[in-house]
């Protein structure tokens, strides 16, 4: 069984043309699945809509066997979905101590042991315990952002362009902690721009075109692909 | 000279100290909700009678009155909310401002039906003035002011330690990664017009026990109480306390030179002067 199932997703923005047009894609326990596609594809929607931001006008979404369709973001983080969007993923206005445990907000009496595993796990955070949000670098936000999500403890974790505006470096230690949480059992969803990095260390991956899926198939194979990367590398 | 300027300095804490609290209260909803909630004036002026009605009726003090007006002011506040504000917010701020000025009308008038326009004392003992190098002081505004910086004291601590107070926090911030945490922003919504219109209803008290209230009270004071919130920044609770420690203060030294009944431009120049070079306030984070 899937541990997380979308199927003939449509979905947009208020009244204007749906930008979701039938999407789909499902995660299987203990999958990196990554969602490439040109620039306003609707990849970051077909995560909003996942993770209950966005409602879907039409399509059926499983998680872990349970139908949470209907289920609003709280809900749907209730039965074990985490999600760290694109943009504004960390409270900058609060300390990354405020933004630990205000992420821990369901379980309340587990958040103060969550949040000291997460600082062994994540030593840049512990160092930045006091300072707020809004003052970290790039890098250390991403990796707060990524902390946040995990305060849950979530079954599959969606992260939206997580490596976006990261140093080379920077960049692949991400990678590298998405890849390390996934050895340790998390699914992960995620889209990334960088694609064949992000193809490399998934399992399997979709291509996302103008609402639809276009492609899909094992990680390294898409990466591996002509088309996609004459596509993602610009004729190369 | 000297000493009426300072006497008008340490007037003019006191003074601000009183519109802190509402002035709060006024950013702590704009906060939350996004919208400036001008019924605050009524909130106001609920307070200030019910804590009237519970030292005056039931004989109680300063600080449970306080309480008995902060809950009647909130439960007031949460009132209008659901039955009218609630459902425009999807038609934009403006929409729900201009509707809060209606509320604001509706629960005046319910005041002067209910309780006359007739001015109201508290009924306090009476304390002679104490002299402190040249300096009067009122033993009743310095009670006045403690209990404002009591009321403040207790609501930093619950924005910075409080689980409900950092899930509010939180919305203010970012209401989409609040829901993706399982914070529901609905009832973070209500907890801030609850907790705001209390600290109005709060700041109607501390009104009642410098002055006597009418059901006006808080209609004469919210031009001071706006600025307040404008100058340091809608939103920033912070901000509306350094707001309104300026605004209490240029109010009470503009008197050294202006007469009385100008008392009120001191808020319009201050939000003209903030909105043209500096719009964000004080300590405002976003652009208004
Ligand atoms: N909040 C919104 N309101 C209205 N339209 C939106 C909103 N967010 C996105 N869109 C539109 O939806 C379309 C798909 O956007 P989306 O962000 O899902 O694309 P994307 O594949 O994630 O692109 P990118 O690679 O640039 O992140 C775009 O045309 C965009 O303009
Ligand atoms: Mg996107």
């Amino acid at each position: 069984m899937s541990l997380l199932e979308a199927q003939g997703i449509v979905a947009g923005y208020g009244a204007a043309e749906q930008i979701l047009k039938g999407a789909g894609l499902r995660v299987e326990p203990g999958e990196i699945v990554t969602i490439i596609g040109p620039n306003g594809a609707g990849k970051s929607t077909l995560l909003k809509v996942v993770a209950g931001l966005v409602p879907m006008a039409e399509g059926r979404l499983v998680l872990d066997g349970r139908d949470v369709s209907s289920a609003d973001a709280i809900g749907r983080a209730r039965a074990g979905l985490a999600f760290m969007p694109q943009e504004r993923n960390v409270f900058g206005a609060m300390t990354v101590a405020e933004n630990l445990d205000v992420s821990g907000f369901l379980e309340p009496k587990a958040a103060k042991a969550r949040a000291e595993a997460i600082y062994a796990r994540y030593p840049v955070l512990a160092a930045k315990r006091r300072a707020l949000a809004r003052t970290l670098s790039g890098g250390q936000r991403q990796i707060l952002g990524l902390a946040m999500a995990l305060m849950t403890e979530p079954k599959i974790l969606l992260l939206d362009e997580p490596s976006a505006g990261l140093s080379p470096k920077a960049a692949d230690e991400l990678f590298a902690a998405i890849v390390d949480l996934n050895r340790s059992g998390l699914a992960v969803l995620m889209v990334e721009q960088h694609a064949l990095e992000a193809l490399a260390i998934s399992t399997r991956g979709y291509l996302l075109v103008a609402g639809r899926n276009a492609a899909e198939g094992r990680g390294p194979d898409l990466a591996e692909d002509p088309e996609i990367r004459r596509l993602f590398l610009g004729g190369a | 000279m000297m000493s009426a300027f300072a006497q008008a300095v340490l007037n003019g804490i006191m003074n601000g100290a009183l519109l802190a609290v509402p002035a709060v209260g006024f950013t702590m909803i704009f906060a939350v909700l996004r919208y400036p909630n001008f019924a605050i004036a009524a909130y106001i002026s609920t307070g200030a009678l019910a804590g009237w009605v519970a030292n005056t009726w039931l004989g109680v003090g300063a600080l449970p009155a306080l309480v008995v007006a902060f809950a009647a002011a909130g439960l007031v506040g949460v009132a209008v909310e659901e039955a009218a504000l609630a459902r425009l917010r999807p038609s934009g701020a403006l929409t729900v401002a201009i509707a809060s000025i209606a509320a604001n009308l509706v629960v005046e008038n319910m005041l002067r039906f209910g309780f006359g326009n007739d001015l109201r004392g508290y009924d306090l003992p009476l304390r002679p003035d104490f002299r402190i190098a040249g300096l009067r002081i009122g033993p009743q505004a310095v009670e006045t002011f403690l209990l404002a910086a009591v009321v403040m004291a207790v609501l930093f601590l619950f924005l910075r330690f409080a689980r409900l107070g950092r899930a509010m926090r939180a919305v203010a911030d970012n209401p989409d990664l609040a829901r993706l945490k399982g914070i529901s922003p609905r009832r973070v919504a209500m907890v801030a017009v609850f907790l705001g219109a209390g600290l109005a209803g709060g700041g109607g008290v501390l009104l009642g026990l410098d002055t006597a209230i009418d059901p006006l009270t808080g209609y004469r004071v919210l031009l001071s109480v706006f600025a307040a919130a404008v100058l340091g920044g809608l939103g920033s609770i912070p901000g509306a306390v350094v707001g309104a420690l300026s605004i209490g203060l240029a109010e009470e030294v503009a008197m050294l030179a202006i007469p009385a009944t100008y008392r009120s431009a001191i808020g319009f120049a201050a939000i003209l002067l903030i909105l043209t070079f500096r719009p964000r306030g004080l300590l405002g984070e976003r652009a208004v």
